[in-house]
């Protein structure tokens, strides 16, 4: 597989044999998965609780390491340090977003975090960048929210910042852990067809971790379904 | 030249300010215990320094700076016995500080220098420390300054600084090694056993007056320089040791706004109270 430097050519994502453990448990928690995601895919991952969810994107992002078995994230074994420039090809949403009343960060300025790991030291935000930031917005509807700090705002329109600040970024490969979960019925609809939107004219790659299938299944273009830690089924559709 | 009395102002003003700040990190980026271990190994270090008769300032930096070197490379992405480990560096640091110092003084007698690193001292503040201080605490400016952006987000969530492609551990490795000089820069003038009151104090205070993160961090440094200064102040106008003085000032100031906020709460919950009847 090619470096991520260029745009990848082969998998974005693949496991051989994975296990992955969590530090205190015997059980692991996701056993024997193997992947492999080729570029320009939607791709849900679904399971009921406790089924390894979140310890696959977590791990296909290299936030977890495996016990036993190889990931690669952009061609690069994530358990090397190199995973870290894969990484800025990426954005991820994580499913624990909620922030105390009192986070007093602006929204403006979390959606620019976004952009901090391309940054050298003293480099400040360029115009491309602020534009972004603004677009963005713009796509989630929340623009009204750029100076309201986070700590204040609905579960939903914080999950909706975290998302504009995952697009902000334009990545190669996007992770979402349960982006639904917050949001009302029009604005899960919205964003499936938004995501799909980006999967088809940015050519990137989209995984999706949702309990619930109603609002993706029919844009997805790979459904895996976990159950206790295994691959229960693989589905192109 | 400074007087004894000048120098030892000047290095309260930039002990109190680089801890605060220091503080605030370690407390966002939630690696307290990391450093209650390091502050234990610069104490080791200092008394390893009065057994070999060698500059304890010295003695105790090279101490935190292994020890945080150590605990930032190998044991930080370690979550589930980290803090197991940084007790055991906590509880090994501290039987080195104490046989050290049983040593020294039945060896050489040295008790004024035991004094100097238990309770710190007046006397202990040099020019050449102060500049120490004074580096050490522009270098931290000056890194928080031009990582500012990396910071804040892992300061806002480190899983997801770290899925875009921060490096987490790099920036949590040099906040540890700030953090060792820090404390060995510190540690002549509170002492071993008192200059984590400096590190902690004036964010718990802060954290309880304002919300906004920026804030916290202003707050913090502001505090810690105040109770360096006064603590400094009441050590010379009672005669008492500098370390325990300033620890008592921080822990008052710390008492202080804790009252505050649960005035500044109540005041609220009546005001609320008043607009729904």
């Amino acid at each position: 597989m090619q470096s991520f430097r260029g745009v990848p050519r082969g998998n974005v994502v693949e496991l051989n044999r994975v296990y992955v453990a969590y530090a205190g448990s015997d059980k692991p928690a996701i056993i024997d998965i193997s992947l492999k995601i080729p570029m320009k895919k939607l791709v849900l991952i679904t399971g009921p609780n406790g089924a390894g969810k979140t310890t696959l994107i977590e791990t296909c992002l290299g936030l977890l390491k495996p016990f036993k078995g190889k990931v690669f994230l952009l061609g690069v074994d994530t358990r090397k340090r190199e995973v870290i420039k894969a990484r800025k090809m990426c954005s991820y949403v994580p499913q624990d977003f909620m922030k105390p009343p009192y986070e007093a960060f602006s929204v403006k300025h979390i959606i620019l975090m976004g952009f901090s790991s391309y940054k050298a030291p003293f480099e400040p935000l360029n115009r491309e960048e602020r534009e972004k930031i603004v677009w963005a917005a713009n796509l989630l509807g929340i623009e009204d929210l750029l100076d309201k700090p986070i700590g204040i705002l609905s579960g939903g329109q914080q999950q909706k910042v975290l998302i504009a600040r995952a697009f902000a970024r334009k990545p190669k490969i996007l992770f979402l852990d349960e982006p639904f979960a917050s949001l009302d019925k029009e604005s899960r609809i919205f964003l499936a067809e938004m995501f799909r939107k980006y999967v088809d004219s940015e050519g990137a790659t989209v995984f999706i971790v949702s309990h619930d299938v109603n609002p993706i299944v029919a844009y997805a273009d790979i459904t895996v379904e976990l159950s206790n830690g295994r691959i229960r089924r693989v589905e192109e559709c | 030249m400074l007087g004894l009395f000048s120098l030892a102002f000047l290095a309260a003003i930039l002990a109190g300010c680089l801890c605060g700040a220091i503080g605030f990190h370690i407390q966002r980026f939630n690696v307290i215990t990391l450093s209650f271990s390091i502050a234990h190994a610069a104490l080791a270090g200092a008394s390893l320094g009065l057994l070999f008769n060698f500059d304890s300032t010295y003695s105790a930096m090279i101490a935190a700076f292994l020890s945080a070197l150590i605990l930032g490379l190998f044991f930080i992405r370690v979550e589930y016995e980290r803090e197991l480990i940084s007790m055991a560096v906590f509880s090994a640091s501290s039987a080195i500080a104490l046989l050290s110092i049983y040593m020294s003084t039945t060896r050489v007698l040295a008790t004024a220098s035991v004094a100097v690193v238990l309770w710190g001292s007046l006397l202990a503040v040099t020019l050449q420390k102060l500049i120490i201080l004074l580096v050490v605490t522009v270098l931290f400016l000056f890194h928080i300054f031009a990582f500012r952006m990396h910071i804040d987000a892992i300061l806002y969530d480190r899983k997801l600084a770290e899925a875009e492609g921060i490096d987490v551990q790099f920036h949590t490795l040099v906040l540890l090694l700030f953090t060792g000089v820090a404390i060995a820069s510190t540690l002549k003038l509170t002492g071993g056993f008192l200059v984590f009151t400096l590190l902690y104090n004036p964010m718990a205070s802060a954290s309880q007056l304002v919300k906004n993160a920026r804030n916290q961090l202003i707050l913090s440094s502001l505090l810690g320089s105040s109770s360096a200064v006064l603590g400094l102040v009441i050590s010379y106008i009672l005669n008492m040791p500098v370390g325990a003085t300033i620890a008592i000032t921080s822990s008052i100031i710390l008492l202080v706004s804790f009252m505050a906020r649960l005035v500044s709460e109540k005041f609220k919950v009546k005001e609320i109270s008043k607009i729904m009847l």
